[in-house]
């Protein structure tokens, strides 16, 4: 059988990357142009600056991608490009970039969801068994998604409000901790106790969560704490924030594996770098005998190793898409 | 010699195939949320209705605002994608002399881009397309008009507008520039983003 080798192309939020990968699961070159310095100094993303820095090195970025692979877009099969969810002008370069190659190259178009790209990071790392648990957790997402086969995803169960990234973010920031604040507060919670008293979010039959709650009682516990002239203690507040959502999180997974009756976990999003996340599920799966798969922390925040290996199995299903391809900013992939 | 026209910084796209002095193909279509996705099959269609390919190109000529963010990246996008990809010269062209370029019998020429509230982009040329002025940005209150000038917007809510253009009078002004390399080709925005604008505040 002959190697099909897939190019993918993300820019949906602050990264522009550009990557090669061999028949779905071997990576062979992927270069990752973060711009998260610059935008610290805003204290987060600015849509106008991260699309005009994408514009800037999109060029370069492939052109140090193949150098890197010592091949040429002839040795392309397809090429696949996040075109759903995220920053409206950041999807519109890679799209118009991806769609202007494959009408010079004559190569197959293949769109790929970001979402599902983060799932498949965890391809690169083991190929995927299937049936299996995929918990996404991300800084817009928080979902429960069984997959019996490649490229079929069902959601089981999703947050009813803010994602649990999100709730990081708002929990870093009002604990006085800088952008990007959940790797941060994961720092914290690592150094800090367990000692303040935090509802668990949504604990409950279903596999929905919530996060607004134990938000806005971080938010009102540093508040009462200030008025009353007291110090927060940020490690053990990060520390008591980060083991109710842990738990929650893993309860809810450890669930769906029992009543879905599978062997595999996979994790999947930019919280999947949480090493709090990390060691509380590795644990749990032990304990169980379930074989739990999380992508090397290098493949857990944006790159476009994950759309390629994504786009592999999009390919093969024939998902291919004319030069006329629409960014989805807000596209669900259920 | 074959030269492509790339131009989508306001709600249109156009695009012109040019042969020597003649015109072979032209676009003009308006959109503003389906720039993105309209480009490439734009560009396919105009292709296949001349003899030759993209490949056969000789120069690739693209206006890099100012102008809308978004429409301005659609175009370089194209531009210096097609550039690096089949090593064909790229030259960036102001989106202000692009609109300048109408025959006319004024002696000046003042185009105007909207650059909202109450703004806009504005380039003084001559009758060559000689710049009069550096391009700036703006009050639209402060633009003095006399007998022999004319105001060029896209939208013709001026005197005139720029679906007149004489593309291979632009063309033949920049047929002898330097070309750039397509990895340094960017959107001239003539505008810093808010975020930029309130930080140095």
């Amino acid at each position: 059988m002959n190697d099909t080798y897939i190019l993918g192309i993300e820019t949906s939020c602050d990264e522009t990357s550009v990557s090669i990968v061999k028949n779905g699961v071997s990576e062979i070159a992927t270069v990752v142009l973060s711009q998260m310095d610059t935008h610290a100094k805003f204290g987060g993303v600015v849509p106008e600056i991260a699309s005009r820095m994408h514009i800037e090195s999109i060029t370069q970025v492939l052109e140090e991608c193949l150098n890197k692979a010592s091949m040429t877009m002839d040795d392309i099969d397809a090429i696949a490009v996040t075109y759903a969810p995220g920053l409206i002008g950041c999807l519109l370069v890679g799209v118009t970039f991806a769609s202007t190659l494959s009408y010079i190259y004559n190569k197959p178009l293949v769109p790929v969801h970001h979402i599902i790209g983060h799932i498949y990071a965890n391809n690169l790392k083991n190929r995927l068994e299937f049936p299996l648990i995929s918990l996404v957790v991300s800084g817009g997402h928080t979902e429960l998604v069984y997959m019996d086969k490649d490229y079929s995803f069902k959601k089981i169960g999703g947050t009813l409000d803010d994602a649990v990234g999100e709730a990081y973010d708002k929990v870093a920031r009002v604990i006085g901790v800088s952008y990007p604040g959940g790797p941060k507060v994961d720092y914290l919670a690592h150094i800090g106790k367990d000692t303040y008293e935090l509802p668990i979010p949504l604990d409950d039959d279903t596999y929905n969560f919530s996060f607004s709650g134990i938000k806005s009682a971080v938010i009102n516990l540093v508040h009462n704490e200030e008025q009353r002239g007291n110090e927060i203690r940020k490690e053990d507040l990060a520390s008591s924030f980060q083991n109710r959502v842990i738990e929650i999180l893993v309860k809810k997974t450890m669930k769906a594996v029992k009543e879905y009756n599978v062997n595999n976990i996979i994790i999947a999003g930019g919280v999947s770098a949480n090493l709090g996340l990390r060691e509380r599920l590795t644990k749990e799966c032990d304990n169980n005998n379930i074989n739990l798969l999380i992508p090397d922390i290098k493949y857990c925040t944006d790159n476009a190793a994950m759309i390629a290996s994504a786009g592999y199995y999009a390919y093969k299903l024939g998902i291919i898409t004319d030069i006329d391809l629409k960014a989805r900013p807000n596209f669900s992939m259920y | 010699m074959k030269y492509l026209f790339i131009d989508t910084s306001n709600s249109f796209i156009n695009i012109y195939i040019v042969k020597d002095k003649e015109v072979l193909n032209k676009k003009h279509y308006q959109t503003l949320k389906d720039m993105a996705n309209s480009i490439m099959p734009l560009i396919r269609e105009s292709f296949n209705e001349v003899d030759f390919k993209v490949n056969d190109i000789d120069k690739i000529f693209v206006t890099v605002g100012p102008g809308s963010f978004t429409g301005v990246r659609v175009g370089i996008t194209v531009a210096k994608t097609i550039s690096w990809s089949l090593n064909i010269p790229v030259y960036p062209i102001s989106t202000l002399e692009y609109l300048a370029c109408v025959d006319t019998k004024y002696n000046k020429i003042i185009s105007i881009i909207d650059a909202r509230r109450e703004n806009v982009f504005t380039g003084y040329y001559d009758s060559n397309l000689n710049k009069i002025k550096n391009e700036e940005l703006v009050s639209i209150d402060s633009i003095k008009k006399n007998e022999d000038t004319i105001l060029v917007s896209y939208d013709g809510v001026y005197d005139s507008a720029v679906i007149d253009t004489n593309i291979i009078k632009l063309i033949n002004k920049h047929l002898n520039d330097k070309s750039v390399n397509p990895h340094e080709l960017v959107p001239n925005y003539l505008k810093k983003t808010e975020a930029e604008e309130k930080i140095n505040d």
